[in-house]
């Protein structure tokens, strides 16, 4: 088939690789404003970037300008970030004014909250409109789509069911594999998969807040919660928080959207509070630790990034950790392998920031480290080198990544989330 | 009456005398027949002065009279007392101290005081510091929580004023980083901790105690009840002291003795008294609700009072008219209590603050220089907010035997800045602020005019009990709109009518000694509920039978 995606987001560069790959021709306006000068993207995620790369050269994929796009393209798929709904609706406004044969099948695969794919049709009404939720994680964006035992796609008409099966074939070969439901639905199941993944990470993080008063390790309730197969082991561990663009912008709009019905309900309220709470959680173990007197001390921290694998700081628990270092006179010192220039780019120059690309050299001098995100190079570290570097040698682990008993035993002390 | 006159030449006889048979000449003086005779009465008798207004023309006062009363000022050297206050003197003599509270609304680039603008800035800008860091969500508590909540734990001055001020700006409460609530405890007998506590967690309250002398049993009992509630929730450790509790007082020493921290310690001077005292460091829970910015439009507007009351003359200077008229009202007329009506529900505590400010300067009956005084001083001085008294004691104002002179305030605006407080519904809440101005002109207009406000053909069919009198007296201070800046202006108003009043009776109205008494003796009698002493003779027979009933010797 022939294929226009517009959009730049990582959803965008994966489903443009992977329908290539089957044989698809793909246009790609890479420009969200429709100009004619057009960009070649690359993304932070190296597989991703490899697939695109291969397709280009085989002639399978092509960045295209707006105007270059054929006219006999059959379906466009449209993937822009939340925030980006306005740019969304000038692409779909300038298509409608295209001679274009309707009906054409039109693919939203961008999460603009509830409503969001009618407000594109509005401008192309006579096409047929079909929800493809973007469920791309970070850091394992190819396999998060084709690992998937089912698709979730949103269609109001047989023909639009149809071709998009038509379209996901190579992907998804049995009839089993699809959850067709109305649009509507589609959308409010996308946020709710993301709110029911955010309720067991501040579920998981409010026990290990009782745990560690009643001397628990709340990596043992874990994996005794995970082994019960009802429940099932994702997004259990407990630790600094989650964070990501799209993830808090899912909980965000889905909370709203609760509240603005007029229903009562506080939960996701609740676990959003929790979460940003969690964030700060080994500023509070510091400032215990250090008996309410921070001032002048310098910390060590271990990652930026919301998770690993991703350059992105986007809700990071880091900033609020640096603002509360920050506001009782501490001097940071920081290492990420990926996300330093971010962190450059959003603070600046500052006395009481010094960002390290060595991750031992943070280490100098300073009164704590604390890890925030569980790269894998953070997870056996040379114990006895931090030792020697640091001014006192105590380990906060933002997610317990470490055997609390082998830190011990290296001399340090040691608080993880949940346990001590 | 007479030493200060003798010193006058005799053929002019003094404007207290002329007062005095002007008062009797115009004892029948009907307000209606002054509007009558003078159509441009309110342009006459009203003063701009931006954002505010003040009209007076509802007051039994003519230009002749007004004369003699600036002419009473005048022989009572007012102008050489006001330039007195606004210098390092110690005008307040009984307690050898300045009376400075100006000096705390001087702007930082004020090159008159040099050093106590330093001085007043120093302390304020230690209280700005600590309120950006509660606003930002980074003051944290022992555990490292975020202080959600501030309680106020004061008395007299160091809660009457926060309190009214905090409560009438309450469309100015600024947005914080998390969400921020102040409380104010008071009462000795912890009637409101009792009702508080319960309701906050140890480890998200922050508590300042406020206290000019640090030695007010009511406020120290208070703190001591709260540090017991800390201390059980978060252990007994110096840290849970210095992360929960800022004071604000004179005496550096005593707070440091009870556990406050130096660098929680916000300092004032024995040169501002209690009640005047809400533009310093006490007004720091004011600071916390309206921020750091709204607190300086508070003092601003106070300080452009101050250069008024200090640069204009008499003619058109409000608090001197304010005081001259109260004097007139007063001394003259025979009116013996002055009411206060607030046209606006965020004016609620005014009423109980202005009690404070002018009962507690004025309710004094001996001169600055030992004898008793020659005029009656403060009036009995009431209010409430104006809408809700109309269904209490308007009867009385209209019908009653009293002759009793009105303040009414109002803004001219409100709910028009889009405060995120009444945004949503502002159309109609609009439409009740004019529902209350309608009513705030109904009611001076009646008490003012009687009869001759209703509709004439009305009037013919009216049985006595449903007629007015009227000819009660009464000012209106209508406000641009209620915000830091005009209410500051409210407030110093007020202080600076207290002062010239104070000036015209020639008391000191910076000391309290009326209240310094009942302290010492309650503290004599503590240890006889105690059970400590149990010696009664030197009692009265009341105070004796009394004590036995709460000792439970005699069925109550």
């Amino acid at each position: 088939m022939k294929i226009a995606v517009f959009g730049t987001t990582l959803h965008a560069g994966v489903m443009a690789a992977l329908l290539a790959e089957y044989g698809n021709q793909i246009y790609w306006c890479t420009s969200v404003t429709c100009e004619e000068n057009i960009s070649v993207l690359s993304y932070q995620d190296q597989e991703v970037n490899n697939y695109l790369n291969k397709q280009r050269k085989a002639g399978f994929l092509q960045e295209s300008p707006f105007s270059t796009i054929p006219l006999d393209v059959e379906v466009y798929l449209f993937c822009f970030s939340p925030t980006q709904i306005q740019l969304a609706l000038n692409t779909v406004e300038k298509l409608s004014q295209r001679p274009i044969v309707h009906p054409r099948l039109m693919v939203n695969g961008s999460t603009f909250g509830l409503h969001g794919t009618d407000q594109l049709k509005q401008y192309l009404p006579k096409d047929e409109w079909v929800y493809f939720p973007d469920v791309i994680q970070e850091g394992n964006a190819i396999n998060s789509v084709l690992n998937v035992k089912h698709v979730i796609v949103g269609v109001e008409s047989n023909h639009a069911r149809d071709t998009m099966q038509e379209l996901l074939r190579p992907f998804f070969r049995f009839s089993y594999q699809y959850l067709f439901m109305p649009i509507l639905d589609a959308e409010f199941t996308k946020l709710s998969i993301s709110g029911m993944l955010a309720t067991r990470i501040s579920y998981m993080n409010d026990l290990a807040m009782v745990a560690e008063k009643l001397g628990i390790d709340i990596a043992n309730v874990k994996h005794g919660i995970a082994a019960d197969t009802r429940i099932g082991a994702a997004y259990l561990s407990a630790g600094v928080g989650f964070g990501g663009e799209n993830f808090s912008h899912d909980i965000l709009t889905l909370s709203s959207t609760v509240s603005e019905t007029g229903a009562k309900s506080r939960l996701l309220e609740q676990v959003w509070a929790i979460n940003e709470q969690q964030k700060e959680i080994l500023f509070r173990k510091l400032w215990n630790y250090y008996h309410c007197n921070l001032n002048g001390k310098t910390v060590a921290i271990w990652g930026a990034s919301f998770k690993e694998n991703t350059s992105s700081i986007h809700n990071s628990p880091i900033h609020i950790l640096l603002a509360a270092l920050w506001a009782q006179g501490v001097t940071v010192r920081l290492h990420d392998p990926q996300a330093l220039d971010e962190i450059a780019a959003t603070y600046g120059d500052r006395e009481d920031l010094v960002l390290c690309t060595d991750q031992y050299e943070v280490a100098r001098g300073a009164h704590a480290l604390c890890l925030v995100t569980a790269w894998k190079q953070y997870w056996s570290p040379d114990f006895k080198q931090l030792q020697q570097l640091m001014q006192h040698p105590l380990i906060l682990d933002g997610r317990n990544i470490y055997d609390p008993a082998y830190v011990k035993a290296k001399g340090f002390a040691y608080e993880g989330v949940g346990r001590l | 009456m007479s030493k200060s006159i003798e010193k006058f030449p005799k053929e002019l006889v003094s404007p207290l005398l002329k007062l005095q048979s002007l008062g009797e000449k115009n004892s029948k003086l009907q307000i209606k027949e002054l509007f009558a005779s003078e159509p441009d009465r309110f342009q006459q008798y009203s003063i701009k002065f931006d954002p505010l207004v003040f009209d007076y023309s509802k007051h039994r006062v003519t230009k002749d009279i007004l004369e003699q009363l600036i002419a009473l000022a005048k022989t009572k050297q007012l102008n050489q007392w006001i330039e007195r206050f606004f210098s390092l003197d110690k005008v307040n003599c009984t307690e050898q101290r300045a009376a400075m509270h100006w000096a705390l609304r001087l702007p930082a680039d004020y090159s008159k005081f040099p050093d106590l603008t330093e001085q007043v800035h120093s302390q304020l800008q230690r209280m700005y510091t600590l309120v950006e860091k509660i606003h930002a969500g980074q003051y944290r508590g022992a555990t490292g929580e975020v202080i959600q909540d501030v309680v106020n734990i004061g008395v007299g001055g160091s809660d009457l004023g926060p309190q009214m001020v905090t409560h009438a700006l309450s469309d100015f409460k600024v947005k914080t980083a998390k969400p921020l609530n102040v409380h104010f405890v008071s009462t000795m007998d912890g009637s409101q901790l009792s009702e508080l506590l319960h309701q906050l967690r140890p480890e998200t309250t922050l508590f300042i105690v406020s206290s000019k002398s640090f030695g007010t049993i009511d406020t120290l009992s208070n703190a001591q009840t709260v540090r017991q509630w800390l201390e059980k929730a978060l252990g007994t450790h110096t840290r849970v002291l210095k992360s929960h509790f800022v004071g604000v007082s004179t005496k550096a020493d005593k707070m440091t003795e009870w556990g406050i921290a130096p660098e929680n310690q916000l300092l004032l001077w024995d040169w501002v008294g209690g009640r005047y005292s809400l533009w310093s460091c006490i007004g720091l829970p004011i600071a916390l609700s309206i921020g750091v910015e709204g607190f300086q439009q508070l003092l601003a507007g106070a300080h452009a009072i101050d250069e008024h009351f200090q640069n204009t003359n008499y003619e058109q200077n409000i608090p001197v008219l304010m005081g001259l008229l109260g004097v007139w009202n007063n001394n003259f007329l025979n009116i013996q209590t002055h009411a206060v009506l607030p046209y606006d529900g965020r004016l609620k505590y005014f009423a109980a603050y202005l009690q404070q400010l002018e009962m507690e300067s004025n309710g004094k009956s001996v001169q600055r220089d030992g004898q008793k005084v020659e005029l009656d001083t403060c009036p009995i001085v009431w209010g409430e907010v104006g809408p809700n008294a109309q269904h209490a004691f308007y009867q009385l104002l209209h019908q009653g035997t009293q002759a009793v002179s009105c303040d009414f305030i109002a803004p001219i605006q409100r709910y028009n800045a889009d405060h995120f407080t009444y945004v949503e519904n502002a159309e109609a809440l609009v439409e009740q602020h004019h529902l209350a101005l309608s009513n705030c002109l109904a009611q001076s207009r009646l008490l003012a005019f009687g009869n001759e406000a209703l509709d004439s053909t009305e009037l013919e069919k009216l049985p006595i009990y449903k007629q007015y009198e009227g000819n009660q007296p009464s000012s209106t201070l209508l406000l641009k709109e209620l915000n830091p800046y005009s209410l500051g202006m409210l407030i110093a108003l007020y202080e600076h009518k207290v002062f010239v009043q104070s000036v015209i009776w020639n008391i000191n109205p910076f000391d309290q000694w009326g209240v310094e008494k009942g302290k010492q003796i309650a503290d004599q009698l503590l240890p006889i509920l105690n059970g400590v002493q149990n010696d009664l003779s030197a009692l009265d027979a009341s105070t004796r039978g009394l004590i036995k009933i709460l000792l439970g010797k005699v069925d109550g």
